[in-house]
């Protein structure tokens, strides 16, 4: 146990190093959320009757669209890894070789904590005005990290799956989708009936909800056994745990 | 009787020189032959007018204009707009390109006029524009765009469009003459196009952004040419708006065309 842990760090470190020295990565990682936060805001904030102030109701969206564009990075990481022949190094050593996932991931969430809090720092300075306590903040700052999480072990899955990084780039894409079709940019009621219900029942949409009502002093709805936050949880959870599981075995499947 | 060709190298006269005309219409149809060659390069052209034409009528048109059918008619026009500047990159893009591969090297060793390249380049690039709005505009139809300015409003809007696109595009040969790489191009030009884009009218009424924001919109060339193209497809155009368009297009082209050519002979 105590060298899984030790390979785990050790790998999580290597990938910290790769985040700080992939620098067009980090620069696009912190302004795409904050250029996009600024557009949503300044440009399309006042014609938006969200019934609260919009900064205070996209916030959350952009911080999670942040997770994904992190997310993909990983993807592109984890390929670069398969076809360079690293893995190939690692596992002729004494190491357990599938920690270098864990790594990125690990590495990923880090580097996404950073992000969240120069969004939500920027969203701030612009107006936004959260109600939470220091235990709803904790608690939405754990659900940001759940949904990173699963997103991340999805990220790593199609970075050991694809031969390519144009195909482990295309990922983002899809990845950015899902914030969209969600309630973090518009509630969900001014859709159109055949998209409502696909961004009702997607994973993100529960995440934003809940993150949105801890953020703004809502402890309702993450007490509600039925609600967004124990969809939420749920869906992270399960998601999370597939794509690990499937990750690892994809990893050990590929020779 | 056919010419041997002992007998044509022999010939005492040179061949007659081409013309301006027919050298500069020769590398127009060498931009349209790279699209037939390369279609790859029309997958923006195709793709992003549609994906940002469902995204926000879809997603935000419900919220925006209580309903996609109403948010459809103010949305098109500045989509069209935003488009068509989106692919007046790849005029600076191609030539770029072009130089760094050493064609333009060659075309220079050629007895024709001077900028006939560029120029043919540009006309090329006029087709590009047309299929992109062609595009656009069909599936704003099949969405439920209805231009009360009907064909003849579209097809004005579309015209006026097209002559600032050219002369807009004269940026970007400056630009593909200046900077090392085509991907080069492509990032500049995307950072000085995409504030411009959106910090306008294109998505949504100027009154409901904040009064900074508004006073950069009012002075940014895209809203008038947004409003100019939007008065004419919905049938009251807006004579005031038009005369800008024409007049900053007249401008861009007398300003850059030249300083462009200079650029490119000071490369040669």
């Amino acid at each position: 146990m105590t060298y899984l842990l030790r390979d785990v760090s050790t790998m999580t470190v290597r990938g910290l190093r790769l985040v700080s020295r992939d620098v067009d990565a980090m620069i696009t990682a912190v302004l795409l959320p904050v250029v996009i936060l600024l557009m949503f805001v300044l440009v399309f904030g006042g014609a938006l009757d969200v019934g609260t102030d919009y900064i205070n109701y996209v916030t959350p969206g952009v911080i999670l669209l942040a997770a994904g564009f992190g997310a993909a990075n990983t993807a592109l990481a984890v390929e670069h890894d398969m076809s360079s022949g690293m893995v190939e190094r690692l596992r002729s050593m004494p190491v357990t070789a599938w920690t270098v996932l864990s790594g990125h991931v690990v590495a990923s969430l880090a580097k996404n904590l950073a992000t969240t809090a120069i969004v939500f720092g920027v969203s701030i300075l612009m107006g936004f005005r959260p109600e939470a306590s220091a235990l709803e903040w904790l608690a939405a700052v754990g659900m940001i990290l759940l949904f990173v999480g699963w997103i991340t072990w999805l990220a790593a899955l199609v970075g050991v799956l694809v031969r390519s990084p144009d195909a482990a780039g295309g990922f983002s894409f899809i990845v950015m989708f899902l914030p969209y079709v969600s309630s973090a940019f518009v509630p969900v009621d001014t859709l159109p009936g055949w998209m409502r219900g696909f961004a009702e029942h997607q994973p993100v949409t529960p995440v934003i909800e809940t993150v949105r009502g801890l953020l703004a002093g809502d402890v309702a709805t993450a007490a509600d056994p039925g609600g967004a936050a124990a969809l939420a949880v749920a869906w992270c959870l399960g998601l999370g745990v597939t794509f690990a599981v499937a990750a690892g075995l994809a990893f050990r499947a590929r020779r | 009787m056919t010419t041997t060709l002992r007998d044509a190298v022999a010939l005492a006269e040179r061949p007659a020189r081409p013309s301006p005309l027919s050298t500069t219409l020769t590398f127009g149809w060498r931009a349209l032959l790279k699209i037939k060659h390369v279609p790859e390069q029309l997958f923006d052209v195709l793709v992003t007018p549609v994906i940002f034409t469902l995204m926000f009528t879809y997603l935000f048109g419900g919220a925006l204009a209580g309903s996609t059918q109403a948010y459809i008619q103010f949305l098109l026009p500045g989509i069209l707009v935003q488009t068509i500047l989106f692919v007046t990159i790849y005029t600076g893009y191609t030539l770029n390109t072009d130089i760094s591969k050493g064609v333009f090297d060659r075309f220079r060793s050629l007895p024709i006029w001077r900028p006939s390249p560029v120029v043919g380049a540009l006309l090329g690039d006029t087709v590009r524009y047309t299929v992109a709005a062609v595009i656009t505009i069909t599936l704003g139809l099949i969405l439920g765009f209805r231009p009360d300015g009907g064909l003849g409003g579209v097809l004005l809007g579309v015209l006026l469009l097209l002559v600032f696109a050219f002369a807009l595009s004269w940026t970007f040969i400056i630009l593909g003459l200046l900077v090392r790489s085509p991907n080069a191009v492509m990032g500049v030009s995307m950072i000085v196009l995409m504030p411009l884009t959106f910090a306008s009218n294109v998505f949504v009424d100027p009154e409901t952004m904040p009064s900074g924001l508004r006073a950069f919109v009012s002075v940014n060339p895209v809203s008038h040419l947004v409003t100019a193209v939007r008065g004419l497809m919905a049938g009251s155009p807006d004579a005031t708006e038009i005369v800008w368009v024409l007049i900053a297009s007249v401008v861009l082209t007398a300003v850059l065309g030249p300083i462009a050519m200079r650029i490119y002979r000071s490369k040669s």
